[in-house]
């Protein structure tokens, strides 16, 4: 643009108002990082835990180890975006306190495990389903809303189950909630950048 | 009988950047810079300007010891934008 100003027709300030609305939309974090990343350490953490526990392992449930190096990776990736991040939008926002919302909720749901006991799971996926479907729907990616209704359709199943399918499920789950949406996400942003 | 252009919207570049900034919630002197492809000398001028007529809130800051300048539109400044976008719609039904 012009070191001054510039006088413009009503039909050029339209065209400003236009181009610089569609320059924000590009402003959508598209790195799709975190949810691959959990969807991945989730994973690999229910089902290495399913095959531990048929190999007779003792302590089967190792594998979740792997939830608080997620949680640093986490930290440390986020506060490198908080950075290079130049304008915080309204959909920022609404992500962020989503977010939150469902982390506070699966942090009760796993500190009530003993009084939930087999109920755990299918409450973990029910809490999932809730954040990919307002999720999927603030960005309007219909793939993780459908990944949110799988995960509902998924906790009913895993009432019903004993604690090993659990994981099972849980697995598929994260695989068709998580990881594949999330693929596909990644994929759509490529093509539009 | 068309109503008069708000003359402080109607400028290539002040409009550029209220239109960013209605469309996000804060952005950094930097972001505006990038996405208008303004000097910084002008950027900084065109936004002492919407500052002074109250549609946008600058806040001044250091990040790493470097000077950070965060820019909000404000409620006058939207409201300002929306009746600039009313009566640029009535021009354009002519």
């Amino acid at each position: 643009m012009e070191a001054t100003e510039k006088q413009i027709s009503e039909s050029e300030g339209f065209e400003i108002i236009q181009k610089m609305i569609n320059t924000v939309k590009s402003e959508i974090d598209n790195s799709s990082f975190y949810n691959l990343l959990w969807g991945w350490l989730v994973f690999i953490a229910s089902l290495g835990e399913y095959i531990l526990i048929r190999v007779d392992y003792a302590w089967h449930y190792i594998t979740w180890i792997l939830m608080p190096v997620g949680a640093v990776v986490t930290v440390i990736y986020s506060a490198k975006r908080k950075r290079e991040k130049k304008a915080r939008t309204y959909l920022d926002d609404l992500m962020k306190y989503v977010l939150i919302a469902f982390l506070v909720c699966l942090c009760i749901v796993l500190f009530f495990q003993g009084k939930l006991q087999l109920n755990t799971y299918p409450m973990v996926m029910m809490v999932y389903g809730i954040w990919l479907f307002i999720s999927g729907g603030t960005i309007q990616f219909k793939p993780l809303m459908i990944g949110g209704i799988v995960n509902w359709i998924l906790a009913i199943v895993a009432f019903f189950l004993p604690f090993d399918q659990q994981l099972l499920i849980l697995a598929l789950a994260v695989l068709l909630g998580y990881i594949i949406p999330s693929y596909q996400f990644r994929k759509k942003m490529e093509r539009h950048v | 009988m068309f109503k008069e252009l708000d003359p402080l919207l109607h400028s290539q570049l002040r409009l550029a950047v209220v239109s960013l900034l209605v469309s996000v919630k804060e952005a950094e002197f930097s972001f505006l810079r990038e996405k208008t492809g303004a000097t910084a000398g002008n950027l900084s001028v065109q936004l002492n300007k919407l500052s002074d007529a109250g549609y946008i809130s600058i806040a001044k800051s250091f990040r790493d010891n470097y000077p950070l300048t965060t820019c909000k539109v404000t409620d006058k400044g939207v409201k300002a934008f929306e009746t600039y976008v009313e009566d640029i719609k009535s021009y354009l039904k002519k």
